[in-house]
């Protein structure tokens, strides 16, 4: 599902930030049409500590001010449930801002997602917090922001297909007739936006399958009912995967120096042959 | 004979202003040509010739100072105007200027230059360092211009049309198969192992027996690379070094050793998306890019916008003279670097940041990982970077990466820092 190269033009970070941005718009618009007044304030108080921790960085390290910010601010405000008191979110949005993002050295540099660290110290830090789980609604309007990404390769596949199908597989003891359907609409939002972060993930092919069902292993595990996936348990799942992202690589690396000296040597055994 | 491969990864062609017709245009006299230190970088000229001496076209006018057995020879009959150094007395250019030589001047050069010896394989060898042909070589592992006793463990010819903005081989080759047969039948003389010619599928350039096998490569871009077609059949190593050779070069030792001439002649294409007029042309080795592009340069109206490039758009160089190992002139729009689509596409100074996507993936042609190969090179850990397979690659075979990489690092650049303190330690 990867488009070949050449038809994407050379991309700066900005621009990828306005692709992901695009991809969440839809979901954002739903979550608040859903849910009213309450989480369009909760998005407005996320853009706000979002760029404005964006500019702060920007001034101090006299760089472009760019707002790769929002989306995480946009990933945030569709998974805060609408009750929450908008300092609890201002405090652990700029916690995750300026610690999974900005003392790295801006957006691609860290290695966690700055809006699954922002979601955890929510729900590490405020135990009454309970994540909004994800409806029909807002899984449908995932779609076509996760097919975007796909498309321009900012989302691996097998990253996605990888937690899924070990979402599956694990849920198929408890309960034979697994609803996948229902296990999809629960955790497409999250695969996508905050296990499918190409910052986070894997960054080779093979290492994103063991990465995608390393995920979905510890979202199973983390989640209360393994046919019925939590929105914390993604949250949980995915921090905690993408912290062996890089040893998963590392592994991958090593792995293919020795099967590529071993294709090398038989190759040119073939060809003096 | 090998199969077909079909190359599914790399950078996409883009084939805007390519020369429509198969047919040299004109035979291009050039009033100045020049070898150039950017084609074998830290190369450092022991002269033969001084400052305005007559040359004739096939005279020997330096010897590389670390391997004196190689030497270069002028494209072009003339006067010497120019010598230029770069850091450390490296050769930057070294340019000579057309001037008619008396005929018997040309006899004497001649009967002084080296002898033509088909008789041993090391006269072979000798035969092509003296009379100025060894240039025409690159090796791998590292680059760059192989020693004059290395033995490869395998040549490959690329007789393929790099771009659909290169002339297409079997156009150059029309009138010079018999030379290009003889070449690559003495190519197997340097060598106990293959010599691959590879080339387009529907393509027969030569005929194959023994050691010279074909070899059929087509798809993306990544199919004209050598890099491309080592890794495939004859990967490189520290303990086997191959080499590879550009067609015209190969004509070039055929026709060396049928007629004791040197052949300057190449034949080259002005193309790109600002091309007025896309064509093939004759010209010689490292003509002068105002020569070549008179009728260009003639209609050009806002001539700050394009860029005139001496090779494809990805690996080429803004250049006075056409280079060593190009085939193509591109004429293309000068990138903006304004607004909003520079702030989405340009990379900015400050970023550099490597954000792994899917397009990086797909990049490479060569059995690489691509993100842990950029960020092993970005960060100069040469250790890495050779675990992962970088002496099977040269500037030209991660151009993709450049292109398509968020960061705005030239991998071109970074790979060859890495290679080259790889060699050093070697030595």
């Amino acid at each position: 599902m990867i488009l070949r190269p050449g038809f994407i033009p050379r991309m700066s970070v900005g621009g990828i930030s306005v692709l992901q941005i695009a991809a969440l718009l839809l979901p954002i618009v739903i979550v608040v049409f859903e849910r009213g007044d309450a989480q369009a304030r909760l998005l407005a108080v996320a853009l706000l500590t979002a760029i404005f921790w964006d500019l702060i960085f920007a001034i101090l390290r006299k760089r472009t001010f760019y707002f790769h910010g929002m989306s995480t601010a946009l990933i945030v405000a569709v998974l805060v449930p609408p009750a929450l008191p908008l300092w609890q979110l201002a405090l652990t949005l700029s916690l995750g801002c300026v610690i999974g993002e900005h003392v790295f050295g801006g957006r691609g540099f860290g290695f966690l997602s700055p809006a699954a660290i922002c979601l955890s110290l929510l729900l590490l830090s405020f135990p009454q917090v309970q994540l909004e789980p994800m409806t029909q609604n807002v899984a449908l309007a995932t779609v076509p922001g996760a097919l975007l990404l796909l498309i321009s390769g900012l989302v691996s596949w097998r990253v996605i297909l990888g937690a899924f199908v070990m979402i599956i597989g694990l849920a198929l003891p408890s309960n034979l007739e697994v609803d996948v359907l229902s296990l999809g609409i629960a955790t497409l939002f999250g695969l996508v936006f905050l296990t499918g972060d190409p910052v986070s993930a894997a960054s080779t092919n093979s290492g994103r399958w063991l990465y995608g069902l390393l995920a979905g292993l510890l979202i199973s595990i983390f989640s209360p009912e393994s046919t019925a996936i939590s929105s914390a348990s993604l949250v949980f799942g995915s921090l905690t995967a993408s912290v062996f992202a890089p040893l998963i690589d590392h592994l991958i690396v090593l792995a293919k120096a020795k099967s590529r000296s071993e294709r090398s040597s038989r190759r040119r055994r073939q060809s003096l042959a | 004979m090998m199969g077909h491969t079909k190359i599914k990864r790399g950078l996409q062609f883009s084939n805007e202003g390519a020369p429509v017709e198969n047919l040299v245009h004109e035979e291009c006299c050039v009033s100045t040509a020049a070898l150039l230190g950017a084609d074998c970088p830290g190369l450092r000229p022991a002269l033969t010739v001084a400052l305005g001496d007559r040359v004739t076209a096939g005279q020997i006018v330096f010897t590389d100072r670390k391997y004196p057995d190689i030497a270069f020879a002028t494209p072009l009959s003339g006067r010497v105007a120019s010598i230029d150094y770069g850091p450390r007395r490296t050769l930057s250019a070294f340019v000579i200027e057309a001037e008619k030589s008396e005929s018997d001047e040309v006899a004497d050069v001649l009967s002084k230059t080296a002898s033509i010896d088909e008789t041993s394989n090391e006269g072979v060898r000798q035969t092509l360092l003296k009379r100025g042909l060894w240039p025409a070589f690159q090796t791998r592992p590292f680059g760059g211009i192989p020693a004059p006793d290395a033995k490869p463990s395998a040549i490959f010819v690329n007789a393929t049309q790099i771009s659909p903005r290169a002339p297409a081989p079997w156009v150059v080759l029309e009138r010079r198969k018999t030379e290009f047969q003889q070449g690559v039948e003495l190519l197997t003389r340097l060598t106990d192992g293959p010599v691959y010619v590879c080339q387009a599928p529907e393509d027969t350039l030569c005929t194959f027996s023994g050691r010279v096998k074909g070899a059929f490569f087509s798809g993306t871009r990544a199919a004209g690379l050598s890099g491309t077609h080592i890794d495939r059949l004859h990967p490189a190593s520290l303990d086997h070094q191959v080499w590879s050779i550009g067609y015209q070069d190969v004509a070039a030792i055929g026709h060396l050793f049928q007629t004791g001439q040197y052949l300057a002649d190449r034949l080259i294409s002005i193309a790109g998306p600002r091309a007025i007029k896309p064509k093939l042309v004759r010209t010689c080795l490292g003509g002068g890019i105002r020569d070549i592009c008179r009728e260009e340069f003639a209609s050009q109206s806002g001539g700050s916008t394009t860029r005139i490039l001496s090779g494809d758009a990805l690996t080429g160089r803004d250049a006075a003279y056409i280079g060593r190992y190009h085939q193509q002139i591109t004429i293309m729009d000068r990138p903006s670097d304004k607004g909003i689509w520079r702030w989405l596409s340009g990379p900015s100074a400050a970023q550099g940041v490597i954000v792994p996507t899917g397009a990086l993936e797909q990049a490479l042609a060569v059995d690489v990982l691509p993100v842990p190969l950029m960020r092993a090179l970005s960060v100069g850990d040469s250790e890495a970077a050779e675990r992962l397979g970088c002496l099977a690659l040269v500037e030209e075979d991660v151009a993709a990466l450049t292109e398509l990489c968020t960061s705005g690092a030239d991998y071109g650049a970074l790979l060859r820092h890495v290679l080259d303190d790889l060699a050093g330690d070697i030595v």
